[in-house]
């Protein structure tokens, strides 16, 4: 085991011992899950013509690297395009740690051996690092020691490390980057609020649609305006579409005019004209916080109609809980439990099942005034009509939630208890 | 009718972007800020008038680069130089900028110390009090809708304008002195000229609208307007600038007096305010005192955790950024405990962190002008030569100076000494 910090700079000598030049870099590539060392960059090597190939490589030490073979018959090669320099783009730089699910920085890279050649084992992201770095590993490690508060390792990985270093290299570190998809998509948007603006839009590019729609969904609006507007349209509009259409709305409100008509056109029409409606209501209404994926059956229906047609067309609401039931012009006249449905003679019709005392909202009420209600009356979700009495949508309680604990909770701990599949 | 519709529209993108250009403007006119540029007035009257011309400049030409990097990178200042230059050189900035805000964290527990001494407060009593109220009103997350009522009540520089204006300097020779530079080599007018400087273009400046820029999620496509909210706040300050340095001049400086507490620079604030002069410039000096207590150790704290990688922001626990929540407390605690030794005159105190500032910052503009040219990380938003220029100019302009002052200084020190030899 050797740390790269211990090799660049030291000399390279051939099989006789004599001093080439110092290391600059060190070349790897990805081959199944790991990164392998494949050759060494010379200092003063401007153009990344002279590699030396890895095979050559005798011994490697934190004294330098000398080779097995005398430097007459060393047969140098440029830089392969497949190929990664671990100091110029992972030194210094910004990863995610997928285990403890946050962004590091890394200080410094530990290298090892293992069935012949070399490769990356881990990112070192602790103190230890950074004073190794600076020269002072040793001397504060005694210090340390003597103190009886020995310096810690603080090492992670190379398989639970998501790198993300710029355009030209993503594609190199495509297997680390895979790593990301073992992120929840709730844990990711909080990572994604401490990364660059470059790594940001890799994550993004990473992820389908939906698990992007689901991200975004969960990071702060400067970030995600900042990343939709960065996207490209087409794409901007195809994880817009994948979202609930409340949020969609929600952050498309956040956007520039411009941008956010743009995005309009680019999505499906359907989607569109739902999103376009809902951005007529102010945000801080109930009318603002409503989702339109609810789901209203007309009185008529029996409870085996309801039954059907549920089955049949899968609607997306995630609120099944809960039937409205309208009259012949849309007006909200009932509501029924999804246990009074099952739980009744099939024939029945639902005007005879429904409760026709239901708690709602009209569209002018204020969001506080839905997150009171249902508080109050212990609901998972409340209607919004208007003036007519139509059913405009519901609101509920993880988007009632949201609200509250923007206003009562800024600090939540940043990472919950869990079960993980390694 | 179109044209209307058009303008009201940028007008609207401007204000969304507004915000981290004249906020941090605002932050930069602290307390020792007040305090360096009454002393510049009082002192020397219109002959460090000048300077302010080539500030405004330099400031505006290095915020403008920060806001740049800011909207181009999407990264933090600490952040670029630690992925540019390494962890020696990281280390070697960090501990720069941690110096120069921790002097003016000091110099502002000076400033409030100072002020509330005119109400005849003790600083044993107003000063831990200040500094236990805004490390709480930081912490609890409070301060972006605290930081409203700062930015309301930096309307008060006004008053030095009023000031300023109802003193009736002479205008003819305010500017001609303005337009002339005049150059000094004793030391209390080169310490001046640094502190004038320093405090201008303090190097947590740059980070800390950098950061904001980032925060705001701001991209090139709002870099006019970023720009244009840099420029704006930029000219609002040393408008102010000059107006603290004419007012003190035409009062204090014309009847012979130097400051020696707050309660001196006061008396610059008397045309207007009579015998309300006193009042109405400790309460000025406080908000712009409480204000910069309340920025300086946050975003310092902020950008060493984001060049070390450690992880900060008021959203996490103690436990998950013991670092972040470490650094800020501390800079505030030491900050207030040097102010409570006794019989530390305030006024020095606060000049020597401006001192610092000017002579550190080289340090910092130097990274910037690395940065800011590296094409593979600006892209087509790298320095202009023009811009080079200015920046390059003060960098051995106040770096000189810094020099030749220190030089100075050290020569007069061992002349003391074999004098009383």
């Amino acid at each position: 085991m050797v740390f790269i910090s211990q090799i660049v700079g030291k000399p390279v000598s051939d099989a006789a011992g004599a001093i080439i030049a110092p290391v600059a870099d060190l070349a790897a590539r990805q081959e199944d899950k790991s990164l392998r060392i494949s050759g060494i960059l010379l200092r003063g090597d401007k153009l990344r013509v002279g590699i030396i190939p890895v095979e050559a490589v005798g011994e490697v030490s934190s004294t330098g690297i000398t080779l097995s073979v005398p430097r007459a018959s060393l047969t140098t090669r440029p830089l392969q395009p497949d190929e990664v320099l671990l100091v110029e783009e992972l030194l210094d730089k910004q990863v995610v740690d997928i285990d403890g699910l946050k962004v590091v920085k890394v200080n410094d890279l530990q290298l090892g051996r293992s069935n012949g050649t070399w490769q990356l084992v881990a990112v070192d992201v602790g103190v230890r690092g950074l004073l190794r770095r600076l020269g002072l590993e040793a001397p504060v490690a005694t210090l340390l020691e003597r103190l009886g508060r020995p310096l810690r390792e603080w090492l992670i990985p190379w398989q639970m490390v998501a790198a993300l270093s710029g355009p030209p290299t993503a594609l190199k570190l495509r297997v680390s980057r895979e790593n990301l998809r073992k992120i929840h998509p709730a844990d990711l948007a909080e990572i994604v609020e401490d990364l660059g603006r470059e790594a940001q839009l890799e994550v993004m590019a990473n992820l389908e649609d939906a698990v992007a729609a689901d991200v975004l969904e969960e990071t702060e609006p400067e970030v995600r305006t900042s990343i939709l507007k960065s996207l490209s349209p087409e794409r901007a509009a195809d994880i817009l579409e994948k979202m609930a259409p409340d949020e969609a709305a929600d952050l498309i409100a956040t956007l520039p005019e411009e941008t956010a008509a743009n995005l309009i056109a680019q999505m499906d029409q359907e989607k569109a004209a739902t999103v376009r409606k809902l951005l007529q209501y102010p945000e801080d209404t109930a009318a603002g916080k409503m989702t339109p994926e609810y789901i209203a059956l007309p009185e008529w229906f029996t409870a085996e109609d309801t039954i059907r047609y549920l089955r049949e067309h899968a609607p997306p609401a995630e609120y099944l809980y809960y039937l409205y039931v309208t009259d012949a012009e849309g007006r909200l006249v009932g509501v029924l439990s999804l246990r009074t449905l099952i739980t009744a003679n099939p024939e029945t019709p639902l005007r005879n099942l429904m409760d026709t005392e239901v708690i709602y909202l009209r569209d002018t009420d204020s969001a506080d005034a839905a997150a009171g209600a249902l508080a109050k009356y212990d609901l998972l979700a409340i209607p919004v009509v208007d003036a007519e009495g139509k059913l405009l949508g519901i609101v509920t309680i993880d988007d009632v939630m949201e609200i509250l604990l923007e206003k009562y909770l800024p600090r939540l701990p940043a990472r919950f208890h869990r079960i993980r599949r390694r | 009718m179109l044209r209307r519709i058009w303008f009201r529209r940028k007008i609207l993108a401007f204000l969304a972007v507004m915000g981290p250009g004249i906020i941090t403007a605002n932050v930069d006119n602290d307390a020792n800020g007040i305090a360096i540029y009454s002393i510049a007035g009082a002192s020397f009257g219109y002959r460090l008038l000048w300077v302010l011309l080539l500030t405004t400049v330099a400031l505006a030409v290095v915020q403008e680069m920060s806001a740049r990097m800011g909207t181009v990178t999407g990264k933090g200042l600490s952040d670029l130089i630690r992925e540019q230059f390494g962890v020696r050189a990281t280390v070697f900035a960090m501990s720069t900028l941690l110096i120069t805000n921790w002097a003016n964290t000091v110099g502002d527990f000076a400033g409030v110390a100072g002020s509330l001494e005119i109400f005849g407060v003790s600083r044993y009593i107003s000063v831990p009090i200040a500094a236990v109220l805004i490390w709480l009103l930081v912490l609890r997350g409070r301060y972006k809708q605290v930081e409203r009522a700062f930015l309301f009540a930096s309307l008060m520089y006004v008053t030095y304008i009023a000031s300023a204006i109802l003193a009736k300097p002479p205008w003819g020779r305010v500017f001609r002195e303005m337009l002339t530079p005049t150059f000094e080599t004793n030391p209390a007018y080169l310490t001046m000229l640094i502190a004038v400087v320093g405090t201008t273009i303090a190097p947590w400046m740059q980070f800390y609208q950098q950061a904001s820029v980032v925060d705001k999620g701001l991209t090139t496509r709002d870099y006019p307007y970023a720009r244009m909210d840099t420029v704006l706040g930029v000219l609002t300050m040393e408008v102010v600038a000059f107006f603290i340095i004419v007012a003190c001049a035409a009062t204090l400086f014309v009847e012979g007096i130097s400051i020696q507490t707050a309660e001196d620079a006061a008396r610059a604030l008397a045309p207007l305010a009579g015998r309300y002069a006193s009042l109405l410039f400790a309460v000025g000096l406080l908000n712009a005192a409480l204000f910069s207590v309340a920025i300086i150790p946050l975003s310092t704290a902020y950008a060493l955790c984001e060049a070390f990688g450690w992880e900060a922001g008021l959203d996490r626990t103690f436990r998950e950024a013991p670092v972040f929540y470490g650094l800020y407390t501390g800079m505030v605690a030491t900050g207030a405990l040097v102010i409570l030794i006794p019989g530390l005159p305030l006024i020095p105190v606060m000049v020597l962190s401006q001192v610092l500032n000017g002579i550190l910052l080289p340090v910092i503009l130097v990274y910037m002008l690395r940065l800011t040219n590296n094409r593979r990380l600006m892209g087509d938003y790298t320095n202009s030569p023009l811009f080079n220029l200015i920046a390059t100019t003060t960098v051995l302009v106040v770096g000189l100076s810094a020099i030749l002052l220190v030089g100075i200084s050290v020569v007069d020190a061992v002349k003391a000494a074999v004098v009383s030899f």
